[in-house]
């Protein structure tokens, strides 16, 4: 066996390829009728074609497909042609018996095969074009062959001679049709002996899936793909397929697969797929961590790799993880289960230094996406696998030592003018800054590249940022990298998102990038915390040169000039990855029953949370286009969201979610998710927003320190609030501050909110002036840190505060301060809700300002009722309840009231014209509470109550009003004993965190 | 009966002496006549005779004569008694030496037994040296290749033996195993004489060392050679014989010989494949190829002389079959030089030149001095035009083996598509010299005799005439004759030829342009002779044919009949249409 080394990457031939060639022989039998004998009409004949096309792209596993598991294909696409087809190639697999034998094969495969001077050829007659793909693959395969040495045909024969008996062994009824044709009785023979099988099958079936439920409960999310999960069963089953047409079948002989491969002996049947195929199956992986996070189990993925590792010892371990960390490119998966990679990392990359083997192998040969430099020296590979390894460093959360590595990626590729891998590595620095902010690595920035950003040191590190940005957009646009341009605009993008003020270089402070979640006043919904917004660095104060571009309109013109992406993608060289996945999916749906979706088992767990299914046609897109482009939609949706519109944001999440879910990363679906359940919340009410975060919780909860968990605490504390939970919601709010400072770096987003949240706890206990110190000094640090909305929502909550405590004059500045801050900015929904507050403040000041107010208000309706949450709504229709109530022309009595437990003091005047119109002020009133009840929101819930049993007493309905007085007794005594209602998600909660 | 029964104590004896003293490929065979004898079936169970297959049709079918009586008259057996056992006590150092030499490591062997002075102490020890010398001959010549793998390594030891074991034979205290030993060292040396003398020696005294014979056999070149050995009469001289005859190109007598021998050792699947080989060499292919096939049935692991079955199938173009036999013989063993020469005859078969040479090329590492492999190599290069590289491959086979009619027929080859027709006619001269019952070689030299440079026709008439003697298959000898002939300007030999081929042809019902050619000629030959009736019955005959020729026989048979009805032919031509 010594002098047949198989070369890596080699074309070997295999007996699976074997077995396709006959196929294809069968496909274009050299006829002179139009369509071959066996096939009866056009239509299976030219299903057998694409069968064998998908055959040769498909990659959904490293290994080749037994023949059993072809017979099963075969007979899904056969139809009435099965029993030829599977007997002529079983048939033809056992007349194989000597080395001739597969010459004289191979020289018939050559005659399929039109020549080069085949013009003269007739219409109808099928001739395989030796440039087509199958074309391609039986050149390929003949000239494997061709290169075999005597010991490698006599390997191949045994290797045939395995694959046939393996199958046989498994469906015996083969063997049975084989060694008679012409024998009924003998079919029916063997039918009797399949009953028996069955039975077994069966049996074993059930203890299987028992295992596996076992299995399930204890590992409790499997997100990994089938293909996977199995490799991890130990059963060895080889179901009667015909007894098992749909998924099983398939996953009973993957089991079978699977334990051959647990102990491959060297001369066991067991082949890789082709080396691209094998690049497919991995790019599907990468994707496929990406989109399960951390869920994607670790043991499975090292079996996979190991036996990878055993069966192609020329690709190196560490070389796949690298290959699958660049294959899912520059959106940054997860990789946190992977840590001892980094550790292999250092030693690792000096040994490609050297041998390098992989990169020449694998990158140069076979359709990489990348475009291979021109002088492909040693070097050449030594970037990118700097550019990986400083990839790696990054999500292991090593930011400092990320960026010595890029940077020495940027020196390497600058020093042999590797200009692809430069455009890669600027991508991979901007993204890197922008996600970790640098005050610290400004040192790090200054000298390398300094070639590049000629101002050098005068510049702020954002424009230094944004000057990386443009030049490897420049790059990639010069060099045809169709993705990293998409991927780069999207970027530009969220610059533009980033309020990015070119006009101000001066003022910018050298601190963290921070994330903004724009919070509404008092409401406190957090529409959006979105990762992709980042924060820009302005000094205080709104100046009047200020250019600001936070329009929407802008950031979707920055993302149009991506969308050619998708047009053109198929020109690039990633299209083969497109084409194996797409095989697969043709593949896999051979598998599944035709018609009824409904009975299918498989999309399991994925799709049920994705209410839309029209998206089940496979597409013939790569993920990672659909990624970038499924990421404008998110982009978009921020961008609307900071502008104030939440219908909008709501669309383009909902089309992100519908379009884009198959394809997107886990953290990008945690987030749509998380802005999805902000709007329920906000607009629907706790109770959606719970049950639509239960499931989103299932999906997503093995994810740490997730998303998904911030945003439940941010729900239980809000709703703690409007319950009086206090104590709760002053639990729930430090359980946050916890969360924002964690091992690794402050978040400073998350500590912002806390402590916002705490005041608002505090205001709500009426520590008036315990939640005006830390409102304060929370301003301060917004100050300090030029966090603009932050800025502006603590000002509000000042003047809220102000003005609950009594003090509407000192709150009247705040108010208007934040009012000026929100038109800088085009914030229009917090603009809104700071009118509101504006108009409360007033009104607090005495009734001769209820006018004001009531102008205030009404200039501010169209914007919260257009696009505010529930609880905004009911704010403004109580406040002009109030407003009508407290107007001196509106009303005769007036009547001074204090609202006991609430502290609030309310005045109301009766004036008689209103018994002419209390519809006026009932209407909001009943709406106000109507909307409030979602949100068991009970303080505002009495308020309003209290103001209709008012009206109704007023109006002499006594009746009414003793209802009125009733919720509202409820109401105060609901939020004096809170423990009333019991909760079981706050308890978990507790317990979980 | 009762000689089987001596031969088998014998051998028995023999197999343990022999292998005592390390000479296992002596032994092996030994073995293999002894179980090759017949046993008594009353004697032994089924499990006993498992090995014996006389139920075999095939070979009842081709036994030509059947021999049940058993010495073969007129030899007369000298009853040589069996060596007693040279008992002395040196017991634990030989058994030490001799696990040594199992282990292959021959020096620590000799050292073991350097200060040992029993017989087969001695003898062990000269052998152990000498093949520590051979072996590091052998890697000496990797070390130190030279042009085409030449070399001029040899072994080292040969010097200090020659002298030991002559004082040795001197003293008169050598046995006959420290005498082979001797010869094969006066072989090395080169001085053949001696190693005859002595390799005879011990041969009479010991005649159960086959490895002696065959020693013995290479040093026997020729017949007169042959002849004048003194060897006492042993049925082992019987073997030596017929495998001499084999080498020496007396088939006849080699095949009776082994025929002879058969009738003792009737399962012996030596004699078996050396009738093959001999039958091989009278091209009896149909006869080979079943005896083979039996052979392989009996003993499906069996490589050596496989080679010479792959030439059978090679010849007869049995793709398959060959492809299957070199299946066969990699799984059995890879790296044996006959398994990559049954590879490469494969490959040739198919056409595939390159990948042939390849493996003759693994062949030659395996065993440098494997004739047939330089052969066939020369063929394949010849094939693939490289000239050159053929001759070289050519004289490589000439060097080993003067005798090999085959490569000196290369070389012939060789030289006539060099254009060197002289050289050429030499060499095939030499190669029809040692196989002149081969049609080929003398078409071959026929041929270039024919060749525009030499145009020597009436010697290439000669050299046909010896082809279309010699069991011409392809036909080609008795046409090109006729041809010659008429050319010659001599139509009664021409005819003659042409009758002949054309009843050849008849025969075996081939059709072709010849016999039209044949026909033509003979028509017009008998219409000038006046045989207007041969000739009518020719011109008859053309007239199944197409083309002119069937023109020109309508016009021949009008004027026959026009010349006997006694018109003149003037008016034929009027009267044509």
């Amino acid at each position: 066996m010594a002098g047949v080394v198989k070369a890596p990457g080699a074309f070997a031939i295999t007996p699976h390829k074997v077995s396709v060639c006959i196929l294809v022989n069968i496909y274009a039998s050299p006829s002179q009728i139009s369509v071959p004998f066996p096939f009866s009409s056009v239509s299976q004949h030219n299903r057998l074609g694409l069968y064998l096309l998908a055959l040769t792209k498909s990659c959904d596993d490293i290994l080749e497909p037994k023949l059993d598991q072809l017979i099963n294909q075969l007979r899904e696409i056969g139809g009435l042609l099965d029993h030829l087809l599977t007997d002529h190639v079983t048939s033809r697999l056992s007349s194989l018996s000597s080395p001739d034998d597969l010459f004289n094969f191979f020289n018939e495969l050559r005659e399929t095969l039109g020549g080069p001077d085949s013009g003269v050829m007739e219409d109808d007659q099928v001739i395989l074009d030796p440039n087509s793909n199958l074309g391609m693959f039986l050149r390929r395969c003949i000239l494997a062959f061709n290169l075999l040495t005597f010991e490698g045909i006599c390997h191949l024969l045994t290797n045939i001679g395995i694959y046939c008996k393996e199958a046989i062994s498994s469906c015996s009824s083969y063997e049975l049709r084989r060694v008679d044709d012409s024998g009924n009785d003998l079919e029916s023979l063997s039918e009797y002996e399949n009953m028996d099988l069955n039975l077994v099958f069966k049996k074993i079936n059930e203890e299987m899936e028992a295992r596996k439920r076992a299995t399930e409960q204890v590992s409790f999310h499997l997100h990994l793909p089938k293909e996977l999960s199995t490799l991890v069963e130990d059963i060895e089953v080889s179901a009667d397929p015909k007894s098992e047409h749909n998924d099983k079948g398939r996953e009973s002989s993957s089991y079978a697969s699977g334990e051959l491969l647990r102990d491959v002996d060297p001369n066991g049947g067991v082949f890789l797929r082709t080396n691209w195929q094998i690049q497919g199956y991995l790019m599907e992986q990468a994707d496929a961590i990406e989109k399960h996070g951390s869920s994607f189990t670790l043991n499975a993925f090292e079996l996979t790799l190991r036996q990878l590792q055993k069966l192609a010892p020329e690709l190196h371990r560490v070389h796949i993880c690298l290959r699958i960390c660049f294959f899912s490119g520059l959106s940054f998966l997860l990789f946190s289960w992977l840590p001892n990679i980094i550790l292999d990392g250092r030693s690792y990359l000096l040994e490609i230094n050297h041998s390098d083997k992989f990169w020449q192998n694998s990158a140069g040969t076979e359709g990489f996406d990348f475009v291979p430099p021109a002088g492909c020296n040693s070097f050449g590979r030594y970037e990118i696998a700097l550019l990986c390894l400083g990839m790696m460093h990054f999500h292991f959360g090593h930011p400092k030592k990320a960026l010595e590595v890029l940077t020495e990626a940027v020196r390497v590729s600058q020093q042999h003018s590797n200009d692809t891998c430069l455009a890669y590595t600027l991508a991979a620095i901007c993204n890197l800054l922008s996600e970790i902010g640098f005050s610290t690595t400004s040192g790090i920035l200054g000298s390398p590249f300094s070639p590049m950003i000629s101002v050098g040191t005068s510049l702020s590190v954002q424009q230094q940022l944004f000057v990386l940005l443009k030049g490897s957009l420049k790059r990639a646009e010069s060099l045809k990298l169709k993705q990293l341009v998409a991927a780069n605009h999207l970027a530009m993008a969220k610059f533009d998102l980033t309020l990015w003020f070119s006009a101000y270089p001066c003022v910018m402070f050298p601190i963290g990038v921070m994330k903004i979640s724009l919070k509404m006043w008092q409401g406190t919904y957090i529409l959006g915390s979105c990762k992709h917004v980042q924060r820009p660095l302005l000094s205080f104060g709104p100046k009047t040169s200020t250019k600001l571009r936070t329009c929407p309109i802008i950031v979707c013109k920055e993302l149009r000039s991506g969308y050619h992406l998708i047009s053109e993608f198929c020109c690039e060289g990633s299209t083969m990855t497109a084409d194996g996945a797409f095989s697969t999916a043709w593949l896999k749906n051979l598998q599944k029953p035709m018609g009824s979706l409904v009975l299918s088992q498989d999309n399991g767990s994925r799709n049920n949370s994705n209410p839309f299914l029209f998206f089940t046609q496979p597409s013939s897109i790569p993920g990672s286009v659909m990624q970038l482009v499924g990421s404008s939609y998110l982009h978009r949706a921020t961008a609307w969201e900071i502008y104030g519109s939440g219908p909008l944001a709501r669309v383009n999440a909902l089309a992100y979610a519908t379009c884009f879910a198959d394809a997107s990363s886990s953290s990008d679906a945690a987030l749509v998710h998380v802005k999805l359940i902000q709007h329920l919340a906000v607009f629907k009410g706790y109770k959606e927003a719970f049950a639509a975060l239960k499931t989103a919780e299932e999906k997503f909860l093995c994810v740490s320190k997730s998303r998904i968990l911030i945003l439940k605490l941010q729900l239980l504390h809000e709703r703690a609030l409007h319950r009086g939970h206090l104590k709760l919601a002053q639990q729930v709010c430090d359980e946050l501050g916890v969360l924002a400072s964690s091992v690794t770096a402050v978040d400073m987003e998350l500590k912002t909110e806390a402590s916002l949240r705490h005041a608002r706890t505090l205001l709500a206990a009426k520590q008036f002036s315990q939640a005006a110190a830390v409102a304060h000094s929370l301003f301060c640090m917004c100050y300090k840190f030029n966090l603009q909305v932050e800025s502006a929502t603590v000002l509000l909550l000042l003047g809220e505060i102000h003005m609950k405590s009594g003090n509407a004059v000192v709150g009247l500045p705040y108010a208007l301060a934040s009012l000026s801050y929100c038109q800088t900015f085009n914030l229009d929904l917090l603009r809104a809700s700071a009118t509101l507050t504006l108009a409360e403040l007033w009104l607090s000041l005495g009734s001769n300002h209820a006018k004001t107010a009531l102008t205030l208000l009404h200039g501010a309706f169209p914007m919260i009722l257009g696009h505010g949450g529930l609880e905004l709504c009911a704010r403004a229709y109580i406040t002009e309840a109030k407003c009508y109530l407290s107007d001196p022309s509106f009303s005769v009595p007036k009547v001074k009231t204090l609202v006991e437990g609430t502290g609030l003091l309310l005045l109301v005047r009766w004036y008689s014209s209103f018994s002419k119109s209390p519809e006026l002020v009932l209407d909001p009133l009943r709406q106000a509470a109507d909307e409030l009840q979602a949100l068991e929101h009970h303080e505002l819930m009495a308020e309003a109550f209290y103001l209709m049993a008012i009206v109704f007493d007023k109006l002499g309905q006594p009746e009414q009003r003793e209802e009125a007085a009733s919720s509202f007794k409820n109401h105060v005594m609901s939020l004096d004993h809170p423990h009333d209602v019991e909760d079981p998600i706050q308890s978990d909660t507790l317990l979980n965190a | 009966m009762s000689s089987k029964e001596s031969c088998r104590i014998e051998l028995r004896t023999a197999i343990r002496q022999l292998s005592d003293r390390c000479l296992y490929s002596a032994s092996k065979w030994a073995a293999e006549q002894l179980v090759g004898i017949e046993q008594d079936p009353a004697k032994f169970t089924p499990s006993n005779t498992r090995f014996q297959r006389g139920s075999s049709s095939i070979r009842r079918r081709f036994r030509t004569n059947e021999i049940t009586s058993t010495p073969p008259t007129g030899v007369a057996y000298v009853s040589t008694p069996v060596m007693e056992e040279d008992e002395a006590i040196h017991g634990d150092f030989y058994l030490l030496a001799k696990s040594y030499f199992d282990c292959r490591e021959y020096r620590r062997a000799a050292h073991v037994l350097r200060d040992q002075t029993g017989k087969k102490s001695v003898f062990l020890r000269c052998y152990a040296l000498y093949l520590a010398g051979e072996k590091r001959k052998e890697e000496e010549m990797i070390e130190l290749e030279g042009p085409l793998g030449k070399s001029d390594a040899v072994n080292r030891e040969l010097v200090s033996l020659e002298r030991e074991l002559a004082t040795l034979c001197k003293n008169n205290t050598i046995d006959p195993f420290g005498l082979y030993l001797y010869g094969l060292v006066l072989k090395e040396k080169g001085n053949e004489n001696l190693a005859r003398k002595v390799l005879v020696e011990s041969v009479n005294s010991y005649p159960w060392n086959w490895s002696a014979w065959s020693e013995l056999q290479s040093l026997c070149t020729t017949v007169d050679i042959l002849n004048g050995l003194n060897l006492s009469n042993h049925w082992m001289k019987e073997f030596f014989l017929a495998s001499i005859y084999q080498e020496l190109r007396m088939h006849n007598e080699s095949l009776s010989k082994y025929e002879n021998l058969q009738g003792m050792f009737t399962f012996s699947n030596y004699i078996q494949a050396q009738i093959a080989k001999a039958r091989y060499s009278l091209r009896e292919f149909e006869q080979v190829e079943v005896i083979f096939e039996d052979l392989l049935r009996n003993d499906p692991y069996r490589v050596e002389d496989m080679d010479t079955y792959s030439n059978v199938l090679y010849t007869k173009e049995c793709f398959s079959a060959l492809s299957y036999l070199a299946h066969r013989v990699i799984m059995t063993d890879k790296y044996r030089p006959e398994s990559c020469c049954i590879i490469g005859n494969y490959y040739s078969l198919k056409g595939q030149h390159e990948k042939s040479v390849v493996y003759f090329r693994r062949a030659l590492k395996l065993n440098k001095n494997y004739l047939s492999a330089w052969t066939l190599m020369g063929h394949e290069y010849v094939e693939m035009k490289n000239t050159p590289a053929a001759v070289d491959a050519y004289r490589r086979a000439v060097d080993i083996n003067p005798r090999d009619y085959r490569a000196w027929y290369g070389l012939g080859q060789a030289y006539e598509m060099m254009g060197m027709p002289h050289y050429a006619l030499h060499y095939f001269r030499k190669s029809v010299f040692f196989q002149p019952i081969d049609s080929r070689l003398w078409i071959a030299m026929a041929q270039c005799y024919e060749s525009e440079q030499l145009h020597m026709l009436e010697e290439a008439i000669k050299c046909y005439k010896r082809a279309a003697n010699c069991n011409d298959t392809e036909a080609i000898a008795l046409h090109r004759l006729a041809i010659l002939h008429r050319e010659l300007d001599q139509p009664e030999e021409a005819a003659f030829y042409y009758k002949k081929d054309l009843e050849r042809m008849e025969a075996e019902e081939r059709e072709g342009p010849n016999i039209v050619e044949a026909l033509m000629f003979l028509a017009t030959h008998y219409k000038t002779q006046k045989k207007f009736e041969e000739a009518e019955v020719y011109c008859t005959r053309l007239l199944d044919y197409t083309g002119p020729e069937r023109e020109t026989a309508k016009s021949l048979l009008r004027g026959m009949r026009i010349a006997q009805s006694g018109f003149p032919s003037m008016d034929v031509e009027h009267f044509h249409p």
